[in-house]
């Protein structure tokens, strides 16, 4: 049933090991219960902003800000 | 030292007075607040500008003692993650080793700032910058060689969520043979070494296996679960390159924590240095001054009943 270059699902679907191993662990700290839930929860979010340069000219930079809903 | 500042500090007043025929070895003209007058031909040290000028140094070195608490309590928080965190990749290096010498085509440098590293002639290499600082510095010497930066990392203590978004990014959008992040290595408060890790692609890990030496034992481990060799390296090297940037971000703030406490301290040290020195400059300018007033006072005694 699987080809011979067994890919996981994940994998196929453009995920990085690193992305999916985060998304497992957003599940997991989902299921902690209320007070310890919230504060694992504060201890996940992101916030950067990330600009590439091509040929030493900046482009626009983007906001990255996840919240953990996601 | 003090003795220049007061000098400096009565030249700024010298427009006031006229100029006189005796020259005083140390002593400022009197500064308008001070209310002794003496006869023609006598100067008072102002100690009302020592004393300002001991009350500011006093409000300074407060201020740095403070900064030097708060530096070593964000230390001591940074620090137990820190040493955590190292039980991350420990692991790996077991496993893959370490490897700065490999040969690589391609290299991507991540870093915050302060390093630079030389490549020889062949090799390309292509920044990651993380920072504001390193932004700076880096903009100057290797424009056209910055792939990406990433900067207002502050807003959120750093956690390994926000590392790995991160490392996700960086793996998305660049292409490498070896990655080498550059940080500085937390030793103790007072040592930090610049340091460079390698965390090498899969590709390449297979070439030095072939090669022999310490990777050359991966084909001996079982592989089970159904997966093939090419994958478990690949996700292996994601998740090695994004523990690495864990530990490496955690040491750099380590580091920067630690920075930031000495100098507090010795700029503490320093303010109190210069405090005792001005304290005995005060104390002796006001003996002086109540020397000249009793010399005054006997001496138009005397002549009075003489």
């Amino acid at each position: 049933m699987a080809s011979n270059a067994a890919v996981p699902f994940w994998r196929a679907a453009g995920m990085t090991y690193i992305t999916y191993s985060n998304i497992c662990a957003n599940l997991v700290r989902n299921c902690l219960k209320e007070p310890h839930k919230t504060e694992a929860l504060t201890r996940e979010k992101v916030h950067f902003s990330i600009s590439k340069w091509t040929d030493g000219k900046p482009e626009k930079p983007t906001v990255r800000s996840d919240s953990p809903e996601e | 030292m003090a003795m220049a500042a007061l000098r400096r500090e009565g030249s700024r007043f010298a427009p006031l007075l006229s100029p006189r025929p005796i020259t005083a070895v140390r002593s400022s003209p009197l500064a308008p607040s001070h209310e002794d007058e003496g006869p023609i031909g006598v100067r008072y040290i102002s100690t009302q500008v020592v004393r300002n000028r001991m009350k500011s140094v006093k409000n300074i070195q407060k201020i740095t003692k403070a900064m030097k608490m708060v530096a070593a309590s964000k230390l001591r928080a940074i620090q137990t993650k820190t040493e955590n965190s190292r039980g991350l990749w420990q692991p790996f290096t077991a496993l893959l080793g370490d490897l700065p010498s490999a040969d690589v085509k391609k290299n991507v440098v991540i870093s915050k700032g302060l390093h630079k590293l030389n490549s020889g002639p062949e090799k390309e290499t292509k920044y990651v910058i993380l920072g504001e600082k390193a932004k700076a510095q880096l903009i100057r010497d290797s424009k056209k060689d910055i792939e990406l930066i990433m900067t207002e990392l502050q807003k959120n203590p750093l956690n390994y969520t926000q590392v790995s978004v991160l490392a996700d990014e960086i793996l998305k959008n660049v292409e490498y043979d070896a990655l080498r992040i550059v940080f500085n290595k937390f030793q103790s408060v007072v040592s930090f070494v610049p340091t460079v890790s390698t965390v090498l692609s899969p590709e390449i890990v297979e070439r030095e296996a072939e090669s022999g030496g310490k990777l050359g034992d991966l084909d001996s481990y079982e592989v089970e679960g159904g997966e093939t060799k090419g994958e478990i390296l690949q996700n292996l090297a994601e998740f090695q390159f994004s523990c690495v940037m864990f530990n490496a971000l955690l040491e750099n703030a380590c580091s920067e924590q630690g920075a930031r406490m000495s100098a507090m301290d010795s700029s503490s040290r320093n303010a109190g240095d210069m405090l005792d020195r001005l304290t005995l400059t005060y104390n002796r300018t006001r003996q002086a001054s109540i020397t000249t007033e009793l010399i005054e006072i006997i001496s138009g005694a005397s002549a009075l009943e003489g």
